[in-house]
């Protein structure tokens, strides 16, 4: 029988690690957020989620699955998987993203992008 | 009264024929001996069924067979026989066995024969459903039920105009008055109380004092009337001689249009005695008498002109049920049958003559009489019947019509005398029209340039026609002998103690109405002598009336209503313009909702709403912000509208989710991801921009229609929102939350109670619902495959041309390259990730009856791993290489889903009852296991195929959209078409 803790038994070492690693993955996907904003040109702007979909998102998985972990007192990995997904599917908007972006500034015929091979 | 055996026999005679029909239906194509043999045997069986009936009817008995139907609302199934049903049960089945050994013969090898047995079997069956109804609203069933399989048997030779039109008028006509006579049956059982017809028999005083009375009655006529071809509803009878003979001999002499005689006498106690009657059944019956008799005279065709006299021969029936004398009843059911007899023969030896001859024109006919000698002299006797020869059927009760018509009972001296000088005068031109018949067809010289040389047919298909002319003979000679037991029998039982003295003699002495007949006979011939020149002429149409023709009239009705008419609405009422008919929709939810409220009030819930949570708030603001920008924009910038609707479908989903409604989130989530990317499929067709070719209004106008929408709008959307919050504030006193929480797992077996209450408690809705889905789904996909896109957005996007362009200016591309190139990396990505997908769908369908999941949101979750293919390699590519076969999907899962309810009657379970019980597997241990779970499954297919269908709907558009543009732009024709790509069901 797993035994189950309530909430407020928490010991403290794991409630300061989950709120620290909280407060950097939020943090970080809010750098990110402003970055989206401040930047530049869209291809700077392309660069500034990803600090929350990666570094970000990660620190909070890692303190759900500390958290529950404890909370359950059994390995709680289920977190594994949506980091997995994550980090395949964001390549994907974002490549879509860039490479559309590219295509456009091409056909305007934009000088600071790197012209067509061939 | 307990059930005896013959009352057993009741449901054995009307249902019979109709299990008979369906087996003629299944027989092959040519199987006409079986097919005659089969409906000749049911034919046969029900006559001797019904004659087992007569000890009972005779001694005043009547046989009923109940069956309960709707005991809820006093409603049984009622089969009930007394004489007067008894002689009409009769007649329809010898006749139609009769028709049966006709047809056989006369029906040619090529036709497919059973169809025309099948038909034939389940109008034979109507008819006597008809006749034994017990209950007035089965009566208006089986009514409407002949009138059904008369435009089959009418229109069974359907690749002929002719056919098509005579079918649908017919159908229109007596349709139409079936349903005025059930409207009237209604108002009838409303007075009486009871549809019971016994009860309604019973209470003819209580009816005609009733003020509805005049409503049921002419409501009930006009069935009647239009059913027996009264005059002003005539014309179709003519024209439904394009059916095969066998048809109209059946019919048109003893059974569709009897059944207007036979209501209005088996109505005879409830209804009639009174002057409305009178004029009503009166005028019509006079009025058909004496046209359809004259027009007779003039048609060329034989079947026109038995037709004609049919007509005239049914009005007579009519004018004496609306003579209100008990008499003139007894006269009037005596002539139906001698009616019945006589013209069913004659129509025979018409279809014998069109037959052995190839043609009805009496214009071309001539001389028969030399090489069918039998075939003429069975003529001239039934012929003879018709125009009331004595010592011939037609005659007796063609001077009891004299003697009724002498004795009309009536006030106004003038209709007094002239009802007698009518009666004369149709029956000399029934004389004329007679002598035509004969004299036309089987004398004269020898025909000419005939299609076939005539001969005499094979002996059993004159076989009926000579037994009826015996009949015909028999009954004229000796009345009271032969018909008279079966004829009071009939009377008896609608007239009770009320029946008169009558004498079935053939001689009554010299009397005036022999003078009448006499006088009728000798005019007769002397008109058919005088009209001789007018005749040769061959004119179409009868003289004097030409112009009067009914038929135009109905036509030009038809086009009006069916045409004119509805064009005129839909240009009046509709519009093309999604933005009215948005409007008009909002308008008439909101009015609707406004009047419920007005109603009952909308006072303050029992509960009381909890603080809100900030952050939610938070949430909530992003959500209504978005929303608003999504209206804002959706006129002009439509994908900027529909990425907001889909961040207000997010914070809908996080709202769920807030509220641990994690199924709700899961579906949210789900449908919002495929509406959003099918609407982003959609948008692409689009038109772009609607111009107004008018100058630009006033700006005041402008700004006036942007307040009254924003007005609309927000009406709309306020009181939607007042009225969840009014129903979410409020706990109804028995909360059904309760009972379904306590028993979703003893009795549904599930722990996830949504699902539970989806697939188990509420399976019937489910089904229902995703039936839905599929017909939407087929609509979608219908609507589209006949789509053709606005003008401006028919041509290729400015994207792809360039890349088209620029693939054709490298000798090293291949056509589509630079795009395939250029999405490499995600088009790898997502193809890996199909099967994950997948897989989650599963896993998302076997847990859903435990834990949040369930078959709705895994078909949806596959259906966006088929799309996610579809968006990334285009549809050519995955059509290539996967087939989808979305029809099939959704089939299966309809299947699967229905059987899986109807299972549960194997165990003697109501359907969609589930079952549930645990599994020993050796690898995953005891695993729960429901019949919800195939339930499930079958929601699962039916989602997939649905959802994948309306993709390929839209994705095959824009294939076929490119072939256009590219045809049209190089100015050639549409290079060959690649293989359609594999849509099961598509063409």
């Amino acid at each position: 029988m797993i035994e189950v803790i309530e909430v407020a038994d928490i010991p403290l070492w794991a409630a300061i690690l989950t709120s620290l690693l909280l407060l950097i993955g939020s943090g970080l996907t809010l750098i990110g957020a402003v970055g989206l904003l401040r930047l530049g040109s869209f291809y700077e702007r392309v660069h500034a989620p990803t600090l929350g979909t990666t570094l970000g998102i990660g620190s909070v998985l890692i303190a759900s699955m500390l958290f529950f972990s404890v909370l359950q007192t059994r390995p709680v990995l289920h977190e594994l998987l949506i980091a997995a997904f994550m980090v395949v599917t964001t390549p994907i908007t974002l490549t879509l993203l860039a490479r559309a972006a590219l295509y456009r500034d091409r056909r305007e015929g934009n000088e600071e992008v790197p012209a067509r091979r061939g | 009264m307990p059930q005896t055996m013959p009352d057993a026999l009741l449901p054995l005679v009307v249902g019979l024929p109709f299990a008979a029909a369906i087996v003629a239906g299944f027989l092959s194509t040519h199987a006409r001996g079986a097919a005659a043999l089969l409906a000749g045997a049911v034919a046969v069986v029900d006559v001797v069924l019904i004659w087992v009936a007569y000890p009972t009817v005779a001694g005043g008995g009547v046989l009923l067979f109940e069956l309960e139907w709707m005991p809820a609302l006093g409603l049984n199934f009622v089969l009930r026989m007394d004489g007067f049903a008894w002689l009409f049960a009769g007649l329809v089945a010898a006749i139609g066995a009769l028709i049966v050994l006709y047809a056989r013969y006369y029906m040619s090898p090529e036709d497919p024969v059973p169809r025309f047995f099948s038909f034939l079997l389940a109008f034979m069956g109507s008819m006597t459903g008809m006749v034994l109804s017990g209950n007035l609203i089965q009566l208006a069933f089986f009514w409407e039920l002949t009138s059904l399989f008369s435009f089959l048997l009418i229109g069974y030779w359907y690749h002929t105009a002719q056919a098509r039109d005579g079918a649908r008028m017919a159908l229109t006509v007596t349709a139409a008055g079936g349903l005025c006579l059930f409207a009237g049956v209604l108002v009838l059982g409303h007075i009486v109380g009871s549809y019971e017809l016994d009860r309604v028999l019973a209470s003819g005083e209580h009816i005609r004092a009733h003020p509805l009375y005049l409503t049921a009655l002419i409501l009930i006529l006009l069935g009647a009337l239009t059913k027996s071809a009264q005059f002003p509803f005539h014309f179709w009878l003519p024209h439904a001689m394009a059916a095969p003979t066998p048809v109209s001999a059946y019919l048109h002499s003893a059974t569709l249009v009897k059944a207007g005689v036979f209501l209005m006498a088996r109505f005879w106690p409830a209804l009639a005695g009174t002057e409305a009657w009178f004029w009503i059944v009166g005028t019509a019956g006079v009025t058909t008498l004496l046209i359809g008799a004259y027009v007779a005279i003039f048609q060329h065709d034989l079947k026109g002109l038995l037709a004609y006299s049919t007509i005239s021969h049914l009005g007579l029936i009519t004018l004496l049920l609306g003579l209100n004398s008990e008499v003139g009843l007894v006269a009037a059911v005596f002539h139906a049958m001698n009616h019945a007899t006589f013209k069913a023969s004659l129509f025979m030896a018409a279809g014998i003559i069109d037959h052995e001859t190839g043609t009805r024109d009496i214009r071309r006919l001539s001389g028969l009489h030399r090489f069918m000698p039998f075939t003429a002299r069975l003529a001239m006797v039934a012929a003879a019947a018709m125009a009331g020869v004595p010592l011939l059927n037609g005659f007796l009760s063609k001077e009891m019509f004299f003697a009724e018509a002498l004795r009309a009972p009536t006030s106004h001296l003038l209709i007094h005398d002239l009802i007698p000088v009518g009666a004369v005068l149709a029956s000399a031109f029934s004389v004329t029209y007679s002598l035509r018949f004969i004299h036309g067809a089987f004398f004269g010289p020898d025909p000419v340039d005939l299609p076939r040389v005539p001969r005499e047919p094979p002996s059993w298909m004159r076989f009926p026609v000579e037994i009826l002319v015996l009949a015909c003979i028999i009954v004229g000679i000796l009345p009271a002998a032969t018909v008279g037991p079966f004829l009071d029998t009939a009377i008896r039982s609608i007239l009770g103690e009320a029946t008169p003295q009558y004498s079935l003699e053939v001689w009554h002495g010299l009397s005036q109405p022999l003078l009448m007949s006499v006088v009728a006979l000798i005019g007769g011939v002397a008109l058919y002598l005088a009209l001789q020149r007018h005749l040769l002429k061959g004119v179409e149409g009868a003289p004097l009336i030409r112009r009067l023709d009914a038929r135009r009239i109905f036509d030009r009705t038809m086009v009006f209503l069916s045409w004119r008419l509805a064009r005129t609405l839909e240009g009046v009422l509709g519009t093309r313009r999604l933005q009215p008919q948005l409007r008009l929709m909002l308008c008439v939810a909101a009015l609707a909702g406004l009047c419920a409220v007005y109603v009952r009030g909308l006072g303050p819930g029992n509960l009381f709403p909890a603080p809100p949570d900030p952050a939610l708030a938070l949430v909530w603001a992003v959500g209504i912000a978005c929303a608003i920008g999504a209206a804002w924009k959706a006129k002009f910038h439509r994908l900027a509208a529909l990425i907001l609707l889909g961040v207000a479908g997010l914070v809908t989903c996080v709202t769920f989710v807030w509220f641990s409604a994690p199924d709700l989130a899961l579906t949210q989530l789900l449908v919002e991801v495929v509406t959003t990317v099918l609407l982003l499929l959609g948008l692409r067709w689009l038109p772009k921009r609607f111009e107004v070719g008018r100058p630009p209004e006033p700006r005041v106008y402008t700004l006036a229609r942007h307040l009254t929408d924003l007005a609309i709008a927000v009406i709309a959307g306020v009181g939607m929102a007042a009225l969840a919050f009014a129903v979410m504030t409020r706990t109804p006193p028995e909360l059904l939350a309760q009972h379904f929480l306590a028993r979703a797992y003893t009795e549904g077996g599930g722990t996830n109670v949504v699902n539970v209450i989806l697939v188990d408690f509420r399976g019937f809705d489910t089904l229902g619902e995703i039936t839905v889905l599929g017909v939407v789904a087929l609509t979608v996909f219908a609507l589209l495959r006949r789509f053709r896109p606005a003008a401006d957005s028919i041509e290729l996007p400015e994207q792809q041309r360039d890349q088209l362009a620029y693939d054709a200016a490298h000798p090293r591309q291949t056509d589509g390259e630079t795009v395939s190139d250029w999405l490499l990396v995600p088009s790898l990505i997502t193809r890996v990730l199909f099967p994950v997908i997948w897989v989650i769908a599963l896993f998302l369908l076997l847990r859903g009856h435990d834990l949040p999941g369930g078959g709705f949101v895994a078909g949806l979750t596959a259906a966006v791993a088929l799309i996610l293919q579809y968006l990334i390699g285009g549809t050519r590519w995955i059509e290539d290489r996967l087939t989808v076969q979305p029809l099939r999907w959704m089939g299966i899962g309809l299947l699967i889903a229905t059987t899986t309810g109807l299972a549960a009657w194997l165990f003697g379970r109501p359907f969609l009852t589930s079952y549930f019980d645990y599994l020993e597997l050796p690898l995953f241990g005891t695993v729960p296991l429901a019949s919800a779970l195939f339930f499930d499954i079958g929601v699962f297919a039916l989602v997939i195929g649905a959802a994948t269908l309306m993709l390929i709907a839209l994705a095959h558009q824009s294939v076929r959209g490119h072939r256009v543009a590219q045809a049209s732009e190089e100015g050639q024709p549409t290079p060959p078409p690649r293989q359609a790509p594999a849509l099961a069901g598509e063409d």
